[in-house]
């Protein structure tokens, strides 16, 4: 159990991010995690919290370009870095082409897990604009989502990359 | 009748810009000043009596705002089900003693989630440990702990019976006498969790005379009428606002205590308070699944023509009701609905343990029984030297029929859906024959196996009815005002589509407000597989009615009579003329003008059954229990390593009667969704507890599907109705029964790769494995 006196506690860090571009000085305690610093420091609630152990991908955002579980990253070790969230993904209010294919398969249902999806997809497609199949499922496995069975998922992914899939919506 | 535009067609979701770019508001992203963190303390021990609690040190904490305890509260129990036979047995906190490990005992609000945790762990709390017990079948037996009473209707010579459901029709002992061949087996399968990947959080914010509520959930309505019962508030002063749900799957329906807790610390504080369950609590403390124990004797004719079945169930109901009792009369309904059982006897026991307190989940009961049924059919079959197709259309039930509680199976699909699915999967083709891949020394062995499912599209539970408006704007544009909740499932979509074809007007014109209690009409919610058809149906009456509204108006302005006017984009035109025309807004305008201010509002309501009083009987069935049955049949192609046992679903295939199509596209998505919630039924899911203890409460150590666990999915409809603009239609559920065909058809599709018959779920690698072993001996047996 945590000493509740303040003088106990470890002293809390200024941290500098930049998070979707702009840049945000924050001053976080030692084990705040990356998440509650997106969510409620910045206010940026389209990062999800589903299980605050790393266990579901929810959370996932791009940490100087590379996908991380905000969940289990400590703020602190992020001073200086950039962050980039699902709302980075659309400009001036216009969806990317990556969320698009996401609607045009039919890839959100209950849409929990699908910032998250979308954030480790973005990575995968970065490094790679033409993924196969088993590349898309490594790049996702660390995603839960409970609804679609995936396979949207991957047609999404397919369709943006230009590998052939059609929309299934209209 | 022109053709269709809207419905029928696979149009994108309507939330789907907000879930993927971020903006969508879900429970936990809701912020007010102020908030405070509430926590819940729970009980550690399964069963035992609570001889004090003394909050006094935590009340005494800087920055603990509120305590309570059942002291607080005015007493009123809540249940999944509160009827007379079966009133509520659950207390919001626990009052004398805790009956499973988590129950609720007491709850704070404090200024931050550290200092909550800290009191709770102020609060004393003082047991005498009661003996407890896990088993449902040695929790019926006299001389078992008692949880609860037996319900007093129940004459046998049992303890801890929640409720029982019985009925039969026929005379089974003389369909039994007729048989050519009996046959009796048992079934078993796991306790489950739902997953949603939203955690159950509230946030509640008492204003002095008006509760505010935002909660994950599957029908704000449901709720609103559970706080204010317990909270001893009217109606009225309870607001449930809209939000976005990350996936429930049965999981969010009626009362939690942290609803409770968060409300009443609430109206103690004057502050918003949140509480947000962690995923250690909702493996450990939540409701998941009902494990039931099924046994079946089947009697049937050489050519496989059931005479007669007799069916014990039992359901390890938990420490409350919940929907225990649900459950029992369900599984008779999933048993009776497809295939004709002329004579049926029928016995489910809903039986009281230390374990959490139960939920419906997808299916409600339905994978299990039909995972059973199924099984034994194909034992059946193989005994009599038949196919599992053909022993399959010898007893499916056809068009019209009549079932014994006066319900119908109107244009019943389902003989069509097996003949297709058939087909499509070439299912006799590739069934016996254990396909090794070419290369022979593979351990790996193919098999398919079918499985086959009818389910309710709605039926009768409060608040039994959905009312729908739509407003025309002055522009021409619609608002349409639904309790309707979207959970994933795109009910906003499908609504939206209606209103399109009724009025005419293009998907973007039309703007939902939804599922709030106090701007939106009453509405089922999203948990009795029914919001197409009941809440559809609602809409579609709400858009006719503005547009009976929009021609009157059109017909005195134009000088045109009523029947010769169309409509199409937002206008009215001369279907001599077409030239002839006036925009929606300028009907708008002459509607003020000239009809006394009417600004053009068409009401809808409906309801299911709507001549019957109230939902059936849940002990003895009695009653109707839907008018409209969804059927399916699913085949899954599966791979079995033998050296491992590891078995997974490499395709399914689902052929399903749901009416007609709404939505193809969401329809697919509903489809994919409940294969891959039955592979992970099939193969890797299952809560393990001990002694009421969850031993794997993360979702490491509980496996849920992952992409790799992924498998292919078809499916095809088989449409036995129509929609017609300005008619009633009939749709058929697509959200739920489609769970079911798959496990069962794994089960059969393992049997066939392998030879090896389980009858309990999950298939894990060491059933399978042990299966192969026996085989083995047998074998070796009989070369001896």
């Amino acid at each position: 159990m945590r000493d509740a006196t303040a003088k106990a506690r470890p002293a809390p860090r200024l941290i500098t991010l930049t998070i979707n571009g702009e840049v945000r000085e924050v001053m976080v305690r030692p084990r705040i995690m990356l998440l509650e610093v997106i969510r409620d420091h910045v206010g940026l609630t389209g990062t999800k919290d589903g299980c605050e152990s790393g266990t579901c991908g929810a959370c996932t955002v791009l940490l100087n370009g590379k996908p991380v579980l905000a969940c289990i990253t400590l703020a602190v070790e992020c001073d200086g870095k950039t962050v980039e969230t699902v709302e980075s993904l659309s400009e001036g209010g216009r969806l990317g082409d990556l969320q698009e294919a996401f609607l045009d398969q039919g890839a959100t249902q209950c849409g929990f897990c699908t910032p998250g999806i979308l954030m480790s997809a973005k990575a995968l497609l970065k490094s790679n604009p033409k993924p196969t199949l088993p590349e898309i499922k490594k790049a996702l496995e660390g995603n839960l989502c409970r609804c679609t069975g995936y396979n949207a998922i991957v047609d999404a992914i397919l369709q943006v990359s230009d590998q052939g899939v059609a929309p299934l919506m209209k | 009748m022109s053709k269709l535009k809207y419905v029928g067609q696979s149009l994108k979701r309507k939330d789907g810009p907000d879930k993927v770019s971020g903006r969508a508001v879900y429970t936990q992203d809701v912020r007010l000043p102020g908030t405070l963190i509430g926590r819940v303390l729970r009980s550690p021990h399964p069963h035992a009596r609570i001889l004090k609690i003394d909050p006094s040190k935590a009340l005494a904490l800087p920055g603990v705002k509120g305590v309570i305890t059942a002291k607080d509260t005015i007493g009123v129990k809540h249940g999944f089900v509160e009827t007379p036979r079966y009133p509520a047995d659950q207390d919001v906190l626990a009052i004398d003693k805790v009956t499973h490990v988590g129950e609720e005992i007491a709850a704070v609000a404090a200024i931050d989630d550290i200092t909550a945790q800290r009191a709770l762990e102020l609060i004393e709390v003082e047991y005498e440990i009661l003996p407890g017990v896990f088993d449902a079948e040695t929790a019926m037996q006299p001389g078992a702990p008692e949880i609860r009473p037996t319900h007093p209707k129940v004459k046998e010579d049992l303890v801890n019976i929640a409720g029982k459901t019985e009925t039969e029709w026929g005379d089974v002992e003389k369909g039994f006498a007729e048989a050519d061949y009996i046959r009796e087996d048992r079934f078993e399968n796991q306790l489950r969790t739902h997953g949603y990947l939203e955690p159950q959080v509230t946030l509640a914010h008492w204003e002095g005379d008006k509760l505010n509520v935002w909660t994950s959930s599957m029908g704000t309505f449901i709720k609103r009428a559970k706080l204010s019962r317990t909270l001893g508030l009217p109606y009225s002063q309870v607001r449930i606002h809209k939000t976005y749900v990350g996936g429930t799957f049965g999981g969010k329906i009626d009362l939690y205590s942290h609803e409770y807790c968060a409300a009443r610390l609430s109206m103690l504080t004057g502050r918003p308070v949140r509480i947000t369950a962690n995923r250690e609590e909702i493996f450990s403390a939540y409701r998941h699944s009902q494990t039931l124990t099924i046994e079946i004797k089947t009697g049937v004719r050489k050519d496989g023509t059931i005479l007669a079945q007799r069916f014990r169930i039992i359901n390890n109901a938990g420490a409350h009701r919940g929907s225990g009792v649900v459950v029992i009369f369900l599984a008779w309904g999933f048993i009776m609905g497809p295939y004709r059982i002329p004579n049926l006897k029928y016995e489910g026991y809903a039986v009281y343990t230390n374990h959490t307190t139960r939920a419906p989940q997808r299916g409600h009961g339905a994978p299990k029984v039909r995972f059973a049924v199924e099984s034994h059919l194909d034992m059946i079959a193989e005994h009599l030297g038949i196919d599992p197709i053909t022993i399959r259309l010898k007893n499916a039930r056809g068009p019209w029929e009549q079932l014994p509680n006066n319900d119908n199976t109107h244009e019943a699909g389902l003989i069509d859906c097996i003949k297709m699915v058939s087909q499509k999967s070439a299912f006799l083709d590739k069934w016996r024959q254990a396909r090794p891949p070419a290369d022979s020394k593979s351990p790996l062995r193919r098999g398919i196996g079918i499985g086959v499912t009818s389910y309710m599209s709605g039926t009768l539970i409060y608040p039994n009815g959905s009312g729908v408006v739509v407003k025309l704007n002055d522009d021409g544009s619609l608002i349409v005002l639904t309790g309707a909740l979207d959970v994933g499932q795109g009910a906003e979509t499908v609504l939206c589509q209606i209103v399109a074809e009724e009025l005419a007007v293009g998907m973007d014109d039309i703007k939902l407000i939804t599922a709030d209690t106090d701007t939106t009409p009453q509405d089922i919610g999203a948990w009795i597989s029914g919001m197409t058809y009941v809440t559809g149906n609602a809409t579609r009456q709400a858009a006719t009615h503005a547009r009976e509204k929009i021609l009157k108006v059109a017909s005195e302005e134009m000088g045109v009579p009523e029947e010769d006017l169309g409509i199409e984009d937002k206008s009215v035109f001369n279907l001599h003329d077409p030239q002839q025309r006036m925009s929606y807004a300028q009907v708008f305008s002459a509607s003020v003008a000239k009809h006394r201010g009417d600004t053009i509002i068409g009401e809808g309501f409906w309801r299911t059954m709507r001549d019957e009083p109230t939902h059936p009987s849940l002990a003895t069935t009695k009653g109707r229990w839907t008018e409209n049955y969804a059927f399916s049949a699913q085949v899954a192609e599966v791979e079995v390593d033998i050296e491992t046992g590891e078995a997974r679903l490499i395709k399914a295939y689902t052929v399903h009667d749901c009416g007609f199509p709404v939505n193809p596209g969401l329809i697919k998505g509903q489809v994919d969704g409940q294969v891959s919630m039955a592979l992970g039924q099939a193969f890797m899911e299952e809560v393990m507890t001990k002694n009421g203890y969850t031993l794997n409460p993360n979702w490491l150590d509980y496996r849920m599907p992952l992409i790799h666990n992924m498998a292919g999915s078809e499916d095809f409809e088989v449409i036995t109705e129509q929609y017609r603009v300005g008619q009633p239609y009939r749709t058929k559920e697509v959200g739920e029964g489609l769970v079911s065909g798959v496990l069962a058809g794994i089960a059969n599709a393992i049997y066939d790769a392998t030879g090896v018959r389980l009858t309990s779920a999950p298939f894990t690698p060491e059933k399978i494995l042990a299966g192969l072993r026996k085989l083995e001996r047998e074998k070796a047996r009989e070369l001896a």
